[in-house]
């Protein structure tokens, strides 16, 4: 204990050093405004801005992409919120209330909650990641294909939870966006799977895309034509920030969705994607009032915030412990370690504890130094609202399909978001919920490649998910839910139906 | 007021047909050149085409910049650059599944994305040898033991995989039809999850490039079996080859080339080979590659060509041996 | 014609139409044991068909079609096709051409606003944010005739 605060004490000594410094702050300030194009998360932005580090040392290199990385989750919720463009795939809770406190006039407080649930998620992760690196390192390492499926089946009944409107509705989205996950190549057999012939879809259909298009082009097809503008409440300068039931109301899902994003984002792969949707549908079973969720419940902003951010420093921990590379952002970043000759390995801790160190406090220094650039802006960035919408939706367009381009640099990219966009729209006509889409065409992949990766594993024997500890325990788990769930939706129905009864006969009879 | 707007309309001409007028009189190269890796940044293919690009701006004094085109296993960057100008502005840095995908989607009776004679070859710059890891704790000390474990009880060793017909799956598959031996292919969707998969303890085998398995084979976490090199590994010089055990067959690299689109004028393809001779001299580029632990393997020409086309039988031959997974099940 | 039934209805349409892809590409099932490629997108389709067929049967039929409001469609048509015209000129012609054109055309054809306040504001937009993604950050964007 006393040896990691004293190597932590290395670790400030070099990353306050100022130049040190002066990296970290470029790479928030640069993150933030790649953060804040719709669609271009933390993959895109530390992917298009990796050749920039190339002439520099490592350590300055490392610093300066992990500002890059925390600059753009936090400018993915500065859209998120103002404009229901989810920044990227993880974002997309956020749009749902933030932008329905936005509209309420609350955006500024949405805002300031952001930026501090990341603050400190992002903080406690660290310190997490420091004290418990390799041991948890070693425990996400005993997740294979079987615990990865049991885990993720877990996810598809957050989508219980995602429905402010009819289930079975949410539900026939769900399948929809599960089905839109199926296209692609598929990687057990090779068979290019609905992609007609176009060489881009066999990755199937972007996240980005689909997201960007579905709420933000869909959300701007709808609210261009309308002849009366978008009434947003202007909040006053003193109204900017949180009230005092606001930040009460917020501080403990940040503390759950911490917690649970820290957990999620450990795990190899590109589960922690799901961290801010497991976050949401937890908050919402364990609120007062869940029926505040979908029109600007503060804990719909703060957990998956939160949530979001640890699942960011919880992705570093296997590469930081272990060389391993367990997601996309963090090969991106041993990729960068290896383009500067640092070896990433299990022995990155002894060899090179400058580097360790000082990435460690750079991490600290970063989310501190995004916190004082987010909170002041928030006022300027709430003005955004008042530019008249015929001149702001203009502008979204260009931004949003900037964005979506410069992912892949691809224009098929652009088509899938103008084809959401259409799909978007023609769903809120008929009161259909777009979230569950996104879900899953995220999930679809990941399940069916781990359920068929496990019976590859066993052989075609489907008794490997009970055979294994963890799998067996999540799967225990999810079952318990499940019947809880039904037990509580009959008795709630029950329950509903006489009640509209009751409304009935009583409007009957005034 | 005439006379302004002659000058303007001659002015407007100019600008519209001078670049016209200069088609065909320019030196190569006048602008800048794109090297497309077909790669997402930070891969192997992306991490050679940065140090090479930067080389060859070097030699040409010109601007190179690395573009990523990524998707589909490198599929649509490589067509990106078969169907693009011939004019040596567009280079590829390709993988060796270069010569894969045409087969793989030969037998899926797809029409090809793209085929090896679209390409002009220029120069080969590194071509690592795959290694064969295993756990350290698993039974097997060598080669030999795996190699007759796996005859004993076939398919029921797994080894992991960065995608079916990928260049690890065929590596793997290579050694499966030189040894005789049938094993378990577990896909996973990358490189890294390879890694995770095999240090996790989800999967018995991997075969990788050298650069990612070296620290965990240094700090004694998996066990280097064999090499698919034709000599052995500097880094690792106990482990032997796959060749001096018995198994000339299993040849493998993943080898990285500079290709230009076929139609390319032999001028233009001669400076080009001219450059990258330069370019691999180069110190800086050395230095960039020895930081990667890419050992250069600079071949051009003739020599490029025999290399390239070997290779290229021995894998499509790789892909029609293994068809289609499903058909077999 | 009733909301629920159209939705219903659409999304079972679509899913018998994945159902008849993957039997026309000849994607092949697998067991239960060793699924193939067609197997889990088949559940899906089954699952989806079943809740478009739940929809139509159990859906309020209260709302009628029209009752969503679709007022704004001449305008979401037009913003559509801007869109359109994007996707197709953006390699073709340079992203600062393309995205110039098709803000004047937002605000100067749908929106109509006035000329200058038009211009300046298209060419701005597409120049500025040229400027600071491509130029600043190096995030390639694609260029077009006359260097634009």
């Amino acid at each position: 204990m006393l040896e990691t605060l004293g190597n932590l004490g290395l670790g400030f000594s070099v990353a306050l050093s100022p130049p040190i410094l002066l990296y970290a702050f470029v790479g928030c300030l640069v993150g933030t405004m790649v953060g804040v194009l719709p669609g271009v998360g933390p993959l895109a932005g530390i992917s298009l801005l990796l050749p920039a580090t190339f002439g520099l040392d490592a350590t300055r290199a490392i610093v300066m992409l992990a500002g890059i990385y925390y600059g753009a989750m936090y400018g993915g919720s500065t859209t998120s919120i103002l404009m229901r463009i989810p920044g990227e795939a993880a974002s997309v809770m956020t749009c749902i209330d933030g932008y329905a406190m936005a509209r309420r006039g609350r955006g500024g407080a949405a805002l300031a909650i952001a930026a501090v649930g990341s603050y400190v998620a992002g903080t406690l992760s660290v310190v997490g990641l420091m004290f418990l690196a390799p041991p948890l390192a070693a425990f996400a390492l005993r997740f294979g294909p079987p615990e990865y499926l049991a885990l993720l089946l877990l996810g598809l009944l957050v989508l219980a939870y995602m429905s402010s409107g009819s289930m079975l509705k949410s539900l026939a989205m769900a399948a929809f966006g599960l089905l839109l996950g199926m296209v692609g190549i598929d990687q057990m057999s090779g068979y290019f799977r609905f992609a007609y012939g176009v060489v881009e879809l066999g990755d199937g259909l972007g996240v980005v895309p689909v997201a960007v298009g579905l709420f933000g082009v869909a959300e701007i097809l709808a609210t261009a034509g309308q002849p009366a503008p978008p009434e947003v409440i202007k909040p006053r300068l003193r109204e900017l920030l949180p009230s005092r039931r606001e930040w009460r109301e917020s501080s403990a899902p940040i503390a759950r969705g911490t917690l649970l994003g820290f957990l999620i984002g450990i795990l190899p792969g590109s589960a922690h994607v799901i961290s801010s949707f497991v976050s949401y549908a937890v908050e919402k079973r364990l609120s007062r009032r869940p029926q505040e969720f979908g029109h600007g419940a503060v804990a719909g902003v703060a957990g998956p915030e939160s949530a979001n951010n640890a699942a960011t420093s919880g992705a570093m921990v296997p590469m930081l412990a272990l060389g391993v590379p367990s997601g996309p952002i963090p090969a991106v970043m041993l990729a960068a370690m290896m383009v500067h000759g640092v070896s990433p390995g299990p022995l990155l801790i002894q060899q090179q504890p400058a580097l360790f160190w000082g990435f460690i406090a750079s991490m600290y220094v970063g989310n501190v130094v995004l916190l004082i650039l987010n909170l002041p802006l928030v006022g300027l960035f709430v003005n955004i609202l008042r530019v008249p919408y015929p001149y702001l939706y203009p502008a979204i367009l260009v931004f949003s399909i900037l964005g979506v381009y410069a992912v892949n640099g691809s224009v098929v990219d652009v088509w899938i978001m103008v084809a959401m966009g259409i799909l978007g729209w023609l769903l809120r006509k008929l009161e259909f919920e777009t979230a569950p889409i996104v879900l899953g065409l995220v999930l679809a992949p990941m399940i069916e490649l781990s359920l068929r990766q496990s019976l590859a594993m066993s052989d075609g024997h489907y008794g490997i998910f009970v055979q294994r500890p963890i799998a067996a325990a999540l799967l225990a788990v999810g079952l318990t839910l499940v019947l809880m769930n039904l037990y509580a939706f009959v008795r709630r129905g029950l329950d509903w139906r006489s009640r509209i009864a009751m409304a009935e006969r009583g409007e009957d009879s005034s | 007021m005439t006379r302004r707007r002659l000058r303007a309309v001659a002015a407007a001409a100019i600008a519209l047909f001078w670049p016209l007028s200069a088609v065909g009189q320019e030196p190569y190269p006048s602008r800048p050149i794109t090297l497309v890796a077909p790669f997402p940044p930070g891969g192997v293919a992306d991490l050679t085409a940065r140090p090479v690009a930067a080389a060859l701006e070097r030699v040409l004094k010109n601007p190179v910049g690395v573009v990523n085109k990524t998707g589909a296993a490198g599929a649509v960057g490589m067509q990106f650059v078969a169907t693009s100008k011939p004019d040596g502005y567009t280079l590829l840095l390709a993988l060796s599944s270069i010569s894969i995908i045409p087969e793989a989607d030969k037998i899926f009776g797809r029409p090809p994305a793209f085929t090896v004679d679209q390409f002009a070859p220029i120069a080969l710059v590194s071509a690592d040898p795959t290694i064969l890891v295993v756990r350290a704790e698993s039974p097997w000390k060598t080669a030999k033991e795996f190699i007759e474990d796996a005859g004993k009880r076939p398919g029921q060793i797994s080894y992991s995989s960065s995608g079916i017909y990928g260049t690890l799956h065929m590596a793997m598959e290579l050694l499966s039809h030189a040894a005789g031996v049938r094993l378990r292919h577990i896909p996973t969707p990358g490189a890294g999850p390879a890694l995770t998969a095999i240090l996790g303890g989800h999967v018995d085998a991997l075969a990788s490039g050298p650069a990612v398995i070296l620290p965990h084979v240094k700090s004694g976490k998996l066990r280097a079996l064999a090499g698919w090199g034709d000599r052995r590994v500097a880094a690792l010089p106990d482990v032997p080859t796959f060749k001096e055990l018995g198994y000339p067959d299993a040849e493998f690299y993943i080898w990285a080339g500079v290709f230009a689109p076929k139609g390319t004028p032999e001028p233009v393809l001669a400076r080009l080979r001219e450059a990258m001779r330069g370019a691999v001299a180069d110190a800086e580029f050395k230095a960039a590659m020895d930081k990667l632990q890419t050992p250069i393997a600079f071949k051009q020409g003739a020599d490029f060509q025999a290399f390239f086309d070997a290779d290229a039988r021995r894998l499509a031959d790789g892909v029609r041996k293994v068809g289609r997974v499903e058909d077999k099940k | 014609m009733r909301a629920e039934r159209v939705s219903g209805t659409a999304l079972a349409l679509l899913a018998a139409l994945v159902l008849e892809e993957c039997w026309r590409l000849r994607l092949p099932l697998g067991t239960l044991a060793n699924p193939g490629p067609a197997y889990v997108p088949a559940i899906l389709a089954l699952a989806l068909l079943g809740a478009g067929a739940l929809i139509v049967a159990l859906g309020r039929d209260t709302t009628t079609l029209g009752a969503a409001g679709w007022r704004e469609w001449r305008h979401a048509l037009a913003i559509v096709a801007g869109c359109a015209f994007v996707a197709l000129a953006l390699e073709r012609l340079g992203y600062r051409l393309t995205m110039a054109l098709a803000c004047a055309f937002l605000l100067g054809v749908v929106e109509r606003k006035g000329p200058v306040v038009t211009a300046l504001f298209a060419a701005g937009l597409a120049a500025g944010t040229y400027f600071v993604f491509d130029t600043l950050l190096r995030v390639p964007l694609p260029r077009g005739p006359f260097g634009l």
